[in-house]
């Protein structure tokens, strides 16, 4: 009979040991905690070096500026990236020229074949490189917040890593060779004041 | 007996012809549920969703939620027993609308969010948003220029419990909190109101008399903040910034009074709710759940084009 209790008593500790060691969370609650914990950085640092440096997306600004002007929609369609509805999409595109004045974090480049074009080393902001790129999905993440901090951390890169980097190193009359993400309208018929978000600049 | 059979075969032909043919001829009914009505611009937004849904053939009535999110619940509730088919869905609340859209999709009726974003994938068939961070990145942009990277600023929110205004304060932030001499002096709540923003601001120049800008979460209140700053004659020193695109402050730009706001298209935002619903009864199910419509920097370089 004592043993019976005993057993009771056995049974009862281990069942309230196992219902304080064992607990069942949703799996959605547990998706937005691995969201909420994202490395955003990390995921940057891959989107950059392994994808925007590496990217088959870019073309060559003349090449670009010529399939604009033979069929617009067309050469939106291929070369460019647009989320949702909108006039205008952005580009990854490479060149090369010579800087013909520094003024206030713009580099202003006489490129050799199209004409006098900007490359803003300053105002890195936005979302010009993660939409040119068309490395990142908008359904990748649950909120457009989360969506928009790709952009912050990979502008962080460019702005805090590579610019400083190869900025230094350059100066008036040098020859540069330069890829980056640039914005075009739909209005747009003309292509002078095209400014750069560089993603690269390397003496030449 | 026979006779008796075949009134009872035309009588059931009958009910069965007679309901269909009524079936038919019955439009799906489209209910348009904004936040408020007391702000020109959500009143222009419902008006357009409305008059689409209309033109693709279809009932439609605009609900008022009166920025209340209880009044939002209530008027799903009425729609839902009411037999609505499909809701265009300005919501009141980022987190407290998901209970209201999910009530819906229980019922089998989808909703599409325009211009507000809710916190939620899986709630609303599809959210047809302003892309707002980009906007006031372009805005935060100008606004460091403008105010040549130094100075004191006022930031006047929107609703505290709505996406959108922290999607704009984020865009702005993300420019502006790179430039150190740049000091935010106050940020506070002007609840996407006229009047409110105009108090705000009163209350903070108080305090701060010597502010060099105002960022302003949408344009009311920047008219707001105009108004706050022509009472004080500080209308010429401040720069003021708005986000919207609407008439008022356009006009002000184009007098060099507000310096710069973010041109939205509530009428593309309507009229792709509105097609979007017209698909879904067609039997499209799948939609993209986010889809951002491009926001435009509107300031004196290219207030010609406006």
């Amino acid at each position: 009979m004592k043993k019976k209790y005993v057993y009771i008593l056995a049974f009862v500790i281990i069942a309230i040991l196992g219902y304080n060691s064992v607990y069942f969370k949703k799996l959605s609650d547990v998706k937005n905690a691995k969201k909420e914990n994202f490395d955003f950085k990390a995921y940057a640092d891959s989107i950059y070096y392994k994808g925007i440096l590496k990217s088959k997306k870019t073309i060559a600004l003349t090449n670009l500026i010529s399939s604009v002007k033979t069929n617009q929609e067309a050469a939106f369609k291929k070369y460019g990236n647009r989320l949702g509805i909108g006039n205008s999409a952005y580009f990854m595109i490479q060149s090369t020229g010579k800087i013909i004045d520094i003024k206030d974090g713009i580099y202003t480049i006489a490129d050799e074949k199209n004409g006098v074009v900007y490359i803003d080393t300053k105002y890195i902001f936005g979302n010009a490189l993660r939409d040119a790129s068309g490395l990142v999905k908008l359904t990748d993440f649950k909120t457009n917040a989360q969506f928009n901090k790709v952009s912050e951390s990979l502008n962080d890169i460019v702005r805090n890593e590579v610019i400083p980097k190869e900025i230094k190193k350059v100066q008036i009359g040098d020859s540069v060779s330069f890829s980056g993400a640039i914005k075009l309208s739909k209005k747009q018929t003309l292509f002078t004041d095209l400014l750069i978000i560089p993603s690269q600049i390397k003496l030449q | 007996m026979k006779i008796k059979h075949l009134s009872l075969v035309l009588l059931t032909l009958v009910l069965v012809f007679g309901c269909s043919s009524k079936e038919k001829s019955e439009k799906p009914k489209i209910a348009v549920v904004v936040s408020t009505l007391n702000n020109p611009w959500f009143v222009m937004l419902a008006e357009s969703a409305a008059e689409n849904a209309k033109k693709l053939g279809y009932e439609a009535k605009i609900f008022d939620s009166q920025n209340n999110p209880a009044i939002e619940s209530d008027n799903f509730e009425n729609l839902i027993s009411s037999g609505y088919d499909a809701i265009l869905l300005n919501p009141t609340d980022s987190d407290g609308s998901i209970s209201n859209i999910l009530k819906a999709k229980t019922a089998g009726i989808p909703v599409f969010c325009m211009d507000r974003e809710v916190n939620a994938d899986d709630a609303a068939t599809s959210q047809i948003l302003s892309d707002n961070y980009s906007g006031c990145v372009s805005i935060g942009i100008e606004f460091v220029k403008e105010l040549k990277e130094k100075g004191k600023y006022v930031e006047i929110l929107g609703l505290v419990g709505d996406n959108n205004t922290w999607a704009r304060s984020g865009g702005f932030h993300s420019v502006v909190d790179k430039f150190p001499n740049l000091k935010m002096v106050a940020q506070q709540s002007g609840d996407f109101d006229r009047n409110k923003a105009m108090e705000v601001l009163e209350t903070i120049l108080q305090a701060n008399p010597d502010i060099d800008g105002v960022f302003c979460g949408n344009d009311a209140m920047a008219m707001g903040a105009f108004q706050a700053l022509q009472a004080a004659g500080k209308e010429t020193k401040v720069k003021i910034f708005g986000f919207d695109g609407a008439g008022d402050v356009i006009e002000k730009i184009r007098e060099k009074k507000i310096i710069a706001t973010g041109m939205q298209f509530p009428k593309v935002m309507a009229q792709t709710a509105a097609q979007y619903a017209d698909e879904y009864f067609k039997g499209r199910k799948v939609f993209p759940q986010r889809v951002p419509v491009e926001v435009e920097l509107v300031n004196a370089a290219n207030i010609k084009d406006y």
